[in-house]
């Protein structure tokens, strides 16, 4: 097992040799290359470094835009009206340059805050950023002499520099983009960016800012597209409507897909071919060439998911024997002691006043009331549909009720989101296990504990700290040798484990369980029983369990909560409650299911 | 006034149907076609020929439908089917395939903008008023398209799996219902709803390779806030297509092109549903 800090010591060595490399062929280039190939180049680059920020926001996180043309546009229409208008200065360059930075970033913001709100769809962020993309050709268009309309504007004095200066310039930048960009995804945080990708419901109930976290990404890239567009300009001495349609921002889509999305080299080499081959054959073969590169695109997608880069690298991988030294990479492990908090004993951990949910008229919970004590473990149980999981739910997210009150640790959630209920303590885990399927089991465990230890920008941290009770989760059923296992490759009950660690990984003083210990073996299960227990009778948990196995519901519980049609029916000590006629009845009509001899 | 509501109410009517094509594939395969513009396109350049054949305009749709069914068959069948499991993937390959389309009709026809002949010529005195008789033969056509969908849904066999498919796809597998089949013929038909759109629309205005995109914004927008709802749909295109008109009429026309999208945009924000019933 190597640590991360060892593999990206040689990674970084490698990564500087090839940064070297790529600005010594920039360097060399217009010494060597054609005047008219060199000229092209530029423009090449710069697109290159717009479909890097894409698959950044695509490939690794998720969020399809058809609109990162518009922030190209943006900057590029900045460098030319400010040229156009107000001539040539190095205070109109800059403040140009200022004024398209903060116009591209406020509409990324803008974006951001109509796409990542909690309840919308994940395709409508496709939607706002096609829509950006339509209303910045027309806000050109209306734009009228001012922006020179659907012919755009050119022939404005820019910038004295020659054509093979800012080949150097462009190439440089790709190089740097692409290379920080390589940094930033194989961090801690480029970990987040994927498990957003995956699951960010599950994200949520970690306590993680999804939405700001989108939204500071989409900022970024908008930046740096507007970097490129403003270059552009002052590169180009054109700027037109078509910078920033749609159907450029598809093309970088397209361009990404090609290339591989989630490897950041494969579209940026893919983007400066395909557009400076397109250069050249758009004398000659013009209608052909976009036909080419529309046919593979179709038999990449259906064919070949992964892209063309991925498939090349697969091929090679074959021919060459793989190096020696491919030990699995991952962080150790630390226990460490749960944080000390500050709890009233007299407020109880978890209280519902008359909470009730309804669609229309059909009530699938009425009038829940109940409290829950720290070091109290209540079991809910009742058969299936009588509003346990909708009970968790209401509990752990203030949009799902219909009426009544729910107090975390004495303070009310009101309609809070799932991740500020977090912040108050809460823990929850799935029924179905609900994990990050492309991270390793350690990224994984990182990931869950970042709202306690903050993630890193450039680096992956060598230990993973975990409080004792997920530590004995991850010991117990063997997941700490697997820590550089992809948990996709994982068992269900393997999963299941996964998940109970990383909610116990985030340190909850109000533990909501769903069936935890569906799929695991005997074995595991009384371990994780046993570790419950510990947790209340120790640490002072309040856990909240469903379970339908009522032998482990009355070893582990302090107290049972009978839940039947959305109400409760029954709420006392173990034995009162597993001894009543009551609960044989509704529960299964058969006395032995309580796991007592008839 | 009377010509604002006669302008409303057909530009719902041709909205509708060159959405309801769109609406169809995505009511069923659950994906939406990008490459339905690039049908719009062929359905104008079909009606193009029957001009140059000096064929009867009337000609024009039901051959443009016929093609766009049988493309429709092949599309299907080798681009859309391996990509039922990845819904964005498949916005992008149908993206692609339009691609293909213009630039096949651009070296085929050329780039340049051309007309078609209109069958339905002249106006006619209503409500007191002369109004165009195509844009109103549109908004009948509107009516019968939307009426003999919902009769396909609800009277016969296939309208039943397609319901059912609809509704829980897994379920109508497990019952023995071929849903492939069925989305093998709903692409198709929905194939053929948008090159009987495009051969429909081409004598209001003019065609040329990119004719497609604007229309198909529209339709995909339209689509985004109605669901799976034919209903929702048409009232969809006459709330948002009077919108456009109305701020087309009253504001400018660079605004009136925005108004759908942006005003779909919006309603998605506020209501995830849009039209549709939440």
């Amino acid at each position: 097992m190597r640590l991360p800090s060892q593999r990206f010591r040689r990674e970084l060595r490698i990564l500087i040799m090839l940064v070297l490399c790529g600005l010594l062929i920039v360097a060399v280039g217009p010494l060597v290359l054609d005047r008219y190939s060199v000229s092209i180049l530029v423009r090449s680059f710069l697109y290159g470094s717009i479909a890097v920020t894409v698959d950044i926001l695509w490939g690794f996180t998720g969020i399809l835009s058809f609109g990162q043309s518009a922030f190209f546009g943006i900057g590029a229409y900045a460098c030319g009206l400010a040229f156009d208008h107000f001539g040539i200065s190095p205070g109109v360059a800059l403040a140009a340059l200022a004024a398209g930075l903060a116009v591209a970033g406020l509409v990324a913001l803008l974006v951001a805050w109509l796409a990542f709100g909690a309840r919308v769809s994940a395709l409508y962020v496709s939607v706002v950023t096609l829509v950006l993309a339509i209303v910045f050709v027309q806000v050109i268009y209306a734009g009228g002499n001012f922006t020179g309309s659907s012919s755009g504007l050119s022939d404005f004095d820019t910038f004295d520099l020659s054509t093979a200066a800012w080949f150097r310039i462009a190439g440089a930048g790709l190089v740097v983009v692409t290379a920080l960009g390589w940094i930033f995804v194989r961090s801690d945080m480029g970990s987040l960016l994927v498990s957003i990708r995956e699951n960010e419901t599950r994200c949520r109930y970690f306590g993680i800012s999804v939405t700001w976290v989108k939204g500071g990404l989409l900022l970024a890239s908008a930046i740096v597209a507007a970097l490129a567009g403003f270059a552009y300009a002052g590169y180009n001495d054109v700027v037109a409507p078509d910078l920033g349609n749609f159907q450029f921002g598809t093309q970088l889509v397209i361009w990404v897909a090609l290339g591989g999305r989630g490897t950041l080299i494969g579209p940026a080499i893919v983007a400066v071919l395909v557009d400076f081959v397109s250069a050249y054959l758009s004398g000659s073969l013009p209608f052909i060439w976009q036909l080419i590169i529309g046919g593979v695109f179709i038999v990449v997608i259906v064919a070949m998911p992964q892209g063309l880069g991925p498939a090349c690298v697969a091929v090679i991988r074959r021919l060459i024997a793989r190096p020696a030294d491919a030990a699995p990479v991952a962080a150790r492990l630390i226990a460490v002691p749960l944080r000390p908090t500050a709890r009233g004993a007299q407020t109880p951990a978890i209280q519902l006043t008359g909470v009730t949910r309804s669609y229309g008229s059909l009530h699938v919970l009425e009038d829940i009331t109940f409290s829950g004590r720290s070091g109290e473990l209540v079991s809910l149980v009742g058969p299936n549909g009588a509003g346990k999981t909708t009970l968790i739910r209401c509990i752990s997210d203030g949009e799902e009720r219909t009426a009544g009150r729910v107090a975390l640790q004495g303070c009310e959630i009101g309609r809070m989101a799932p991740e500020r209920c977090v912040r108050l303590g809460l823990g929850r885990k799935f029924q179905a296990p609900t994990v990050f399927d492309a991270l390793t089991v350690g990224q994984s465990l990182r990931v869950a504990r970042s709202r306690i230890e903050r993630l890193s920008f450039w680096r992956c941290a060598d230990e993973i700290r975990l409080p004792e009770a997920a530590m004995r989760v991850v010991r117990a059923t063997g997941l700490d040798t697997q820590l550089a296992t992809t948990v996709r490759h994982l068992s269900h009950g393997a999963k299941q484990a996964l998940e109970l660690a990383m909610v116990l990984a985030m340190e909850p003083s109000v533990l909501m369980l769903d069936e935890p210990t569906a799929g695991l073996t005997k074995s595991e299960r009384t371990v994780i029983g046993g570790i419950l227990m510990e947790l209340v009778a120790q640490h002072g948990l309040c856990i909240l369990l469903i379970e339908h196995d009522l032998a482990f519901v009355r070893e582990i519980s302090s107290r049972i909560i009978v839940l039947y049609q959305g109400r409760i029916v029954l709420d006392g000590a173990v034995e009162e409650v597993a001894s009543s006629e009551l609960v044989r009845t509704i529960y299964t009509g058969e006395p032995q299911a309580l796991g007592e001899p008839v | 006034m009377i010509d604002l509501f006669l302008d409303i109410v057909t530009t719902a009517g041709i909205l509708y149907v060159v959405a309801v094509g769109l609406l169809v594939v995505f009511g069923v395969l659950k994906i939406i076609n990008f490459a339905h513009g690039g049908f719009l396109t062929i359905g104008g350049y079909a009606a193009l020929i029957t001009t140059e054949l000096h064929l009867s305009p009337w000609v024009a749709p039901p051959l443009a439908l016929v093609v766009g069914i049988v493309l429709g068959m092949v599309v299907e069948r080798l681009i859309v089917r391996p990509l039922y499991s990845r819904p964005l993937d498949a916005i992008l390959a149908t993206w692609g395939l339009s691609i293909v389309v213009v630039q096949l009709i651009t070296i085929g026809f050329g780039r340049g903008t051309q007309f078609v002949m209109s069958p339905l010529q002249g106006a006619v005195p209503l409500l007191g008023t002369s109004y165009s008789l195509y844009r109103l033969a549109m908004l009948a056509t509107a009516l019968i398209i939307g009426a003999a969908i919902a009769a396909i849904l609800q009277g016969t066999r296939l309208g039943l799996t397609a319901r059912a498919v609809i509704m829980n796809e897994t379920l109508a597998q497990s019952l023995g219902i071929n849903s492939a089949l069925v989305r093998f013929v709903t692409f198709s038909v929905g194939a053929g709803l948008a090159t009987m759109a495009g051969a429909l629309i081409t004598p209001l205005l003019s065609i040329d390779p990119l004719m497609g995109v604007p229309w198909l914004l529209n339709a995909f927008m339209l689509v985004m806030v109605s669901g799976t709802s034919l209903v929702s749909l048409a009232l969809a295109s006459l709330v948002l297509g009077g919108a456009q008109v109305v701020v087309s009429t009253y504001g400018n026309p660079i605004l009136g092109a925005l108004t759908i999208v942006v005003l779909a945009a919006l309603l998605l924000r506020v209501r995830p549903a849009g039209f549709a019933r939440a």
